[in-house]
C-alpha cells in the first residue's frame, strides 16, 4: 500500500478513485503516561515516553486507514493528511490523532 | 548537521556538564571538610553550611563557562545543600533518632529546598495514583454531582454505555453515497467544474459526567462519539453539494475542536471545493 501526502504518484496512472479512508485514535486518559510526562517537564527536556506514545497512536490511526483503504480493493492513499488534535483531558494531554487520504488504485 | 554529529554533540555536552558537576562537588565537599575541621562556626553555627554550597556552585559555574560557554544551573550546589544539611542537622546531631520528628523534618527539608519536585510528588503522584486504583475521588465527585443534579436539576443516566462503533460499516457507507470525497486538491484524469468552497460542522456534547466508566471506557466512548461525528459531518457536507448540482468534494479537510465552557462541546468541521464531475468517474 502506498501512502502519500502528493496528488500523482510519480510514473504510475491512477485507474480509479475509491473515496475517503479516515483512521483515528485517542490518547491520554492514562496515569502512568501523565505521571511520567510531567516528572520528564519538570526535570527539563524531550518526554520520549510521551513521543512513543504518540507515535503507537499514529500507527493505530494509520492501521485502520490502510485496512479501510484494502476494503475498498485500493493499493494507494494519496492526498495524505495526519493532524494531532488536543483535547483536553487529564493535564490536557488527551490527544486525538486522525489520518486520512484519497483511496485510490494504479497501475 | 545530521544526527550523529547531534548525538556527538550532545555526549559532548553531557560530559562536559559532568565534569563541572564533579569538580564544583568536590571542592565544596573539600570546604565542608575544612570549615569542619578548623571547627570555623559563629556560635556553634558552622559557616561550612553557607560557604561549601557556594564554592560548589561558583567553581562548577566557572568550569561549566570555561568548557561550554553556559551556566548548568549550580547542580552542585544542590547536591552540597543535601550533604550539608543531612550531616550537620541529622547525622551530626545526638539530639535526632529515628523517630517521626526526624522523618517529619527530612520531609520539611526537601519540601523547602525542593518545592516544585515535593509539591508534585506529594500532591499529584501520590494522590493521583491512590485515586486511580481505589478511584476514590471519581466516586465522590460523582456522588455529589449525583445528589446535586437529583436535587437542583435533571438526573443523569446512572450508567453510561459506549456504544460501539462499526469502522467498516462506516466506511462501506461513506463511499456509496454517489458522491465522492477526495483530499487531493487537483485529481489526475478527472474534468469537473468548481461549485464553490463549502463547509458543515457537526457539534455535540462532550459527557463529562460518566459514571461508572474506567478511563479506557470513556477515552473509548470519546473517540466512538468522535467518529460519528466525522460521519455526521461529511454526510452533511454531501449532500449540501448535492444540492447545489455536485457529485464530489476536493481539498478536503477534517478539523475536530474542543469548544465551549470548559471544552463542554466536541466540534467536528469539513470543509473543500464542491465539484461536479463532467464524466462518471471511474470506481472500479
Amino acid at each position: 500500500m502506498i501512502l502519500t501526502s502528493a496528488n500523482t504518484l510519480e510514473d504510475k496512472t491512477i485507474i480509479s478513485y475509491k473515496g475517503i479512508v479516515t483512521g483515528e485514535s485517542l490518547i491520554g486518559a492514562n496515569i502512568y503516561k501523565d505521571l511520567f510526562s510531567g516528572v520528564r517537564d519538570v526535570v527539563g527536556g524531550r518526554t520520549s515516553r510521551y513521543e512513543e506514545e504518540i507515535k503507537k497512536a499514529r500507527d493505530i490511526a494509520f492501521k485502520s486507514m490502510k485496512e479501510k483503504a484494502e476494503q475498498l480493493n485500493a493499493n494507494a492513499i494519496i492526498g495524505l493528511k495526519i493532524s494531532y488534535d488536543n483535547l483536553g483531558g487529564t493535564m490536557g494531554n488527551t490527544i486525538l490523532i486522525t489520518a486520512y487520504g484519497t483511496a485510490i488504485t494504479y497501475e | 548537521m545530521n544526527n550523529m554529529e547531534i548525538n556527538n554533540k550532545e555526549i559532548k555536552n553531557v560530559k562536559e556538564a559532568f565534569i563541572s558537576i564533579v569538580l564544583g562537588t568536590a571542592s565544596g565537599l573539600l570546604t565542608y571538610y575544612l570549615f569542619l575541621y578548623f571547627n570555623i562556626a559563629i556560635f556553634g553555627w558552622n559557616l561550612g553550611l553557607f560557604f561549601a554550597p557556594l564554592i560548589a556552585g561558583y567553581v562548577e559555574t566557572i568550569i561549566a563557562q570555561h568548557l561550554t560557554g553556559e551556566s548548568i544551573g549550580g547542580i552542585s550546589a544542590f547536591i552540597l545543600f543535601l550533604v550539608t544539611v543531612v550531616y550537620g542537622f541529622i547525622i551530626d546531631n545526638n539530639t535526632l533518632g529515628y523517630n517521626i520528628i526526624t522523618f517529619g523534618s527530612i520531609i520539611i527539608i526537601i519540601q523547602a529546598a525542593v518545592p516544585t519536585f515535593a509539591n508534585y510528588f506529594g500532591i499529584v503522584v501520590i494522590i493521583s495514583m491512590l485515586s486511580y486504583f481505589t478511584g476514590f475521588f471519581k466516586k465522590l465527585t460523582d456522588n455529589i454531582d449525583n445528589t446535586i443534579r437529583k436535587h437542583f436539576g435533571k438526573e443523569e443516566k446512572e450508567i453510561e454505555i459506549v456504544l460501539p462503533y462499526d469502522d467498516k460499516g462506516s466506511n462501506e457507507k461513506l463511499n456509496s453515497l454517489d458522491f465522492i470525497f477526495m483530499t487531493s486538491n487537483n485529481p489526475e484524469h478527472l474534468e469537473y467544474d468548481n461549485l464553490g468552497y463549502f463547509y458543515t460542522t457537526a457539534v455535540f456534547e462532550r459527557n463529562t459526567h460518566i459514571f461508572h466508566l474506567s478511563p479506557e471506557n470513556v477515552e473509548k466512548k470519546h473517540l466512538n462519539e468522535l467518529k460519528k461525528g466525522k460521519d455526521e459531518c461529511l454526510i452533511k457536507l454531501s449532500e449540501k453539494i448535492k444540492k447545489a448540482g455536485g457529485n464530489g468534494v476536493i481539498d478536503l479537510e477534517i478539523s475536530y475542536i474542543l469548544n465551549g465552557l470548559g471544552g463542554s462541546y466536541f466540534q467536528v468541521i469539513s470543509r473543500g471545493m464542491g465539484i461536479k464531475i463532467k464524466e462518471e468517474y471511474p470506481t472500479s
